[in-house]
């Protein structure tokens, strides 16, 4: 795993560079009381569920640092809210969770302080992958990882059965079981390609190969429009004008009442998929089966991340360093990550995590080695670098992506990362980013 | 009425149309909430079940109550919003009305071009500012901003022109009384009926409002009804969407405002152009 | 108490109005003061833009306008929101006025009347959000009873978000919220309007469609005129009800409509500065269509009474 890290480790120290004179203010802790009897409070925006039946265990043994937890409605409204209290200059929590792939946006607007001193030791309990996303491969640390979001393929056994078929190995595979269930019943479809997720796509990117931004010298690079990501589009645009997969939107009612009559038989989706199929669709329990990634080369297996997220301390803190004794409790203390896992649901990132997940979850109850074959996929997971405007990329998806899913054309699917690529680029440049290329 | 009224099937045809087309969704929440998480998505759109009690424990036992808490707020968010915004739109609205003084007309236009000003625009400046003295995510936050309503302020210097006689005025004036003590006991009461309207509306503004709490609060324990819905509906990717408590919660929030609908009938009218309200 | 005097009479209306003021600079004003500020203004980036200080506030001239204005995907908001104002504005007054016309005529059961009038204004009651959310799942084929409907009768049911309908779709939704309100606001105009006005012109036998025509509505059109302003208003500014359709179709983009693409700049892109441009634009454009169709029409809707 580390090898596989090693090149954007390499291509990051640049990085490390800036980040490492330039936040030399925002992780001191000069202007913070020093007693420590001294009573603080903490708050803590996050939108897993529970996380404050998980802070109350971290409150009864630490009676001076009481954290409150403020659920918040998803990593886009958080994150949203929280630039704009860093702008502001005041209104944001002490500690918050944040999804990866918003690390570099955060940390570009000065928004996550430096807990190299508090928690820098963790390196070694987690995955390189992840470690590096809280890193960005600098010596300064914005977060401690929390959870990690492997993408897995689930699908209806009872469907796949009556066809003759079994879990996909290939995205050939996929293919062909696609075009049988749904020939064998119009109304059936394996999938469905999603414009409003792109998150998603992201992760299909990732599987192939592909590392959308990337850092040369103290230049950005953008790669969307590039062979990998252009066979993934092309893939998924030749299924959807064939008419084999479907073109809606995921989490719709549409969606969930497709998953509910077992018209839509399969889902491309991450580790965290059964809490959904169970919220969504709860009479299917039982038919449901979960698989490793349906892979480009099965010789060299691969998967992408949906979703994972690290908790962080905000430069607005004032109490940063007990902010960062939680945060590092919360995410390696083996009581805390077995309650982030059993409580708040969450696929804990810690290396250690797996005494945590001995049962499969309760939707997918028969199947004992769910956890192995998530396991497996957290392996391997390719090495993919986030940039500074992951947003404008991902609205600049949905909106070429959706018109493309609506034109049902595989050309349409290519040409839409022309458009992302080019309206990434020119956000970065307007915003005086040196681009590379 | 004096005059003979002949009945006529077409005018009741079109009514009636007009009415269940303005009551199919309220008909369908209302339906949709007696279903189970199952049934919402498999049987029948206009087929009712039997869950809907079953649904309201659901909904009240989303951590510890929380909706049940949006629904207070968003009442104290309109309730006080709106009794501070009618009054202070009737002390203005009453020296618009009655008092000659430099500066009145063009005071007015401001206030005019108030009324035109997107709501949706302001919210993120006003947070910038609130930020700076450190009120984002209070109470507060919600609360002064809706004190203010242009429109209010329009209509009750509609109402006061309308409404108060300047000779009761001066009368009140002669027998001693001071301006405030004047406003307080002679001009209020008579334009009651109007201000009952101005409170209405800006009732129902507050109520409705989504944008401006959207982005000043950071804790749900302080959102009104409209952003806690959202949020049950927009989890994030890996978190189903609470369909069947967002239903519940869309026609339960609904019920208060029917209610002040029904009871407060009369109120509902008014006239933007020539100003009186008709009771 | 009775020695008037002058100092205190003249002090009077500004001590009824501080408040008002107060507040008005403080939540109208300053804020659009400042979003103008903001508007020419930008965030220069140094380097990789990681970490403390590489972000600089700068002066940036016009140059937030002339990138809003050029965005390709600018002026087709513009144009979708024109096209939705042309249904939404004159299907909800149309509707409005025949409703308040039919209440007014007196012509059905009291009961009929009354449950008609509580019914229509019922929408205005849904906040948008909830609204749409509820007309939403009317749209979607699967969970929609509209499509049941269509099927029952053997006919393919249209797919109301795709790209053809999308816009009526997102307009019915205004019409359904609106007309209510509109409907009141004429209804008490009517009930203004003294029945002696119309009483011989009964007595001498015309109809009530002409007795509407020839007098009703030419004394309620002030009211028509306000109502038009305010919907004209409401248009500029949709945004809750696209927004809430947007995550359920592929046929709603992030830029759907101007205030849509505020949001996206303000919210997504982190760009207040764009945002800020962009608000300013679709304010002066408020402003200019607004008061010039006042003076249009005499301003006789606004200085009514004075």
């Amino acid at each position: 795993m580390k090898s596989t890290y090693a090149p954007l480790m390499a291509a990051l120290t640049a990085a490390a560079l800036f980040t490492g004179t330039a936040c030399s203010s925002s992780g001191s802790s000069s202007e913070e009381a020093t007693d420590p009897n001294e009573k603080v409070s903490l708050t803590y925006w996050t939108w897993a569920p529970n996380m404050d039946k998980v802070a109350a265990a971290w409150n009864a043994k630490n009676p001076n640092i009481q954290v409150t937890v403020n659920k918040q409605d998803g990593g886009d409204p958080a994150v949203t809210k929280l630039l704009t209290a860093i702008k502001a200059g005041s209104g944001a929590p002490d500690v918050m969770q944040a999804e990866y792939q918003k690390i570099p946006t955060l940390v570009s607007a000065d928004a996550l302080a430096d807990i190299s001193a508090e928690a820098g030791a963790l390196k070694d309990r987690f995955p390189a992958g992840a470690w590096n996303g809280v890193t960005l491969g600098s010596e300064a640390v914005y977060g401690v990882p929390q959870d990690t979001g492997p993408l897995m393929f689930f699908y209806r056994a009872d469907v796949f059965e009556k066809n003759g078929l079994s879990a996909p190995k290939t995205w050939d595979e996929y293919a062909t079981a696609a075009e049988k269930i749904h020939k064998a019943n119009p109304k059936q479809y394996l999938g469905t390609f999603s414009a409003t997720d792109a998150g998603l796509f992201t992760g299909l990117a990732q599987q192939a190969g592909a590392s959308w931004w990337g850092v040369q010298g103290d230049a950005w690079s953008v790669a969307i429009d590039e062979p990998k990501t252009q066979k993934v589009a092309a893939y998924w645009g030749g299924l959807v004008e064939k008419g084999v997969i479907d073109n809606k939107p995921m989490y719709t009612p549409e969606w969930n009442a497709a998953l509910n009559d077992g018209t839509q038989v399969g889902w491309v989706s991450a580790v965290w998929a059964p809490g959904v199929l169970e919220g969504s669709a709860k009479d299917t329990k039982g038919k449901w089966k979960a698989a490793p990634m349906p892979q480009w080369d099965a010789a060299a297996p691969a998967t992408g991340a949906w979703g994972g997220s690290a908790t962080s301390v905000t430069t607005q803190s004032k109490h940063k360093k007990q902010a960062a004794a939680f945060v590092s409790w919360l995410n390696s203390d083996p009581e805390a990550v077995k309650l982030l896992a059993t409580e708040a649901s969450v696929y804990p990132a810690a290396n250690d995590a797996a005494g945590a997940l001995t049962s499969p979850p309760a939707f997918f109850a028969d199947q004992a080695d769910y956890y192995a074959i998530a396991a497996e996929a957290a392996k391997q997971m390719s090495p993919f670098t986030y940039g500074p405007n992951v947003n404008v990329a991902y609205s600049a998806f949905n909106d070429a992506f959706g018109k493309a899913a609506e034109a049902k054309k595989a050309t349409a699917f290519t040409e839409s990362l022309t458009t992302m690529q080019k309206t990434t680029v020119d956000d970065l440049k307007n915003a005086g980013f040196t681009v590379a290329g | 009425m004096p005059f003979k009224k002949g009945r006529s099937k077409t005018a009741t045809v079109l009514l009636l149309l007009g009415a269940a087309y303005c009551l199919l969704p309220v008909l369908w929440v209302l339906i949709a909430s007696s279903k189970s998480a199952g049934e919402l998505f498999s049987t029948f759109t206009l087929a009712p079940s039997t869950h809907l009690f079953d649904n309201l424990a659901d909904l009240s036992g989303y951590r510890d109550g929380l909706y049940w808490r949006w629904m207070a707020n968003t009442a104290l968010y309109a309730g006080v919003g709106a009794a501070a915004s009618t009054l202070i739109s009737a002390m203005a609205g009453f020296a618009l009305a009655k008092f000659e003084f430099p500066g009145k007309s063009a005071i007015f236009n401001l206030i005019l071009a108030g009324v035109l000003v997107p709501g949706v625009l302001l919210a993120i400046p006003q947070y910038l500012l609130l930020a700076k003295v450190g009120m984002t995510n209070t109470y507060w936050a919600v609360l002064l901003p809706s004190f203010i309503s242009p429109y209010g302020i329009y209509l009750a210097r509609i109402f006061a022109a309308a409404s108060v006689p300047t000779e009761i005025l001066e009368a009140s004036r002669i027998d001693g009384a001071g301006d405030w003590r004047t406003f307080a006991t002679v001009v209020l009461p008579m334009m009651r009926t109007g201000l009952v309207t101005v409170f209405l509306f800006q009732f129902v503004a507050v109520w409705n409002n989504f944008m401006l709490p959207y982005i000043m609060l950071g804790d749900d324990k302080l959102y009104p009804i409209t952003v806690g819905l959202n949020g049950l509906l927009n989890q994030g990717a890996n978190q189903p969407a609470m369909y069947t408590s967002v239903v519940t919660g869309a026609l339960v929030s609904i019920i208060p405002l029917i209610a002040l609908f029904l009871t407060l009938q009369r109120y509902w009218q008014v006239d933007l152009a020539a100003g009186g309200v008709k009771a | 108490m009775t020695t008037s005097a002058p100092a205190r009479r003249t002090g009077t209306p500004y001590a009824f109005l501080a408040p008002a003021l107060i507040l008005f600079a403080a939540f109208l004003a300053a804020p659009i003061v400042y979003a103008a500020y903001l508007s020419f203004r930008k965030v220069k980036v140094s380097g990789l833009g990681l970490g403390a200080r590489s972000r600089t506030e700068i002066w940036a001239g016009l140059d937030n306008y002339t990138r809003s204005l050029t965005d390709p995907d600018f002026l087709p908001s513009v144009g979708r929101i024109a096209l939705y104002g042309l249904i939404v504005v004159p299907t909800m007054l149309g509707l409005a006025l025949l409703f308040a016309l039919l209440l007014d005529a007196n012509r059905t059961r009291e009961s009929v009347g009354k449950f008609a009038r509580i019914s229509i204004f019922l929408p205005y009651a849904v906040p948008a959000v909830v609204g749409s959310l509820l007309w939403g799942f009317l749209y979607l084929p699967r969970v929609s009873p509209i499509t049941d409907v269509f099927e029952a009768v053997g006919i393919t049911a249209p797919e109301l978000l795709s790209r053809d309908l999308t816009l009526w779709a997102v307009a019915n939704i205004a019409v359904w919220g609106g007309t209510g309100f509109n409907m009141i606001v004429i209804y008490t105009a009517l009930r203004a309007v003294p029945v002696s006005l119309y009483e011989s012109a009964r007595i001498d036998g015309a109809s009530e469609v002409a007795i509407a025509w020839r007098i009703k509505i030419p004394i309620v059109t002030p009211s028509l005129i306000m109502t038009f302003v305010f919907s004209l208003i409401a248009t500029l500014q949709v945004f809750a009800e696209p927004m809430t359709l947007r995550p359920l179709a592929n046929t709603i983009s992030t830029t759907w409509t101007p205030l849509m693409k505020v949001y996206r700049d303000a919210f997504t892109r982190n760009d207040l500065y764009a945002a800020a441009a962009t608000s300013v634009i679709i304010a002066l454009a408020t402003f200019i269509l607004s008061f010039g169709f006042l003076k249009l029409v005499g301003r006789r809707a606004f200085n009514q009474e004075d």
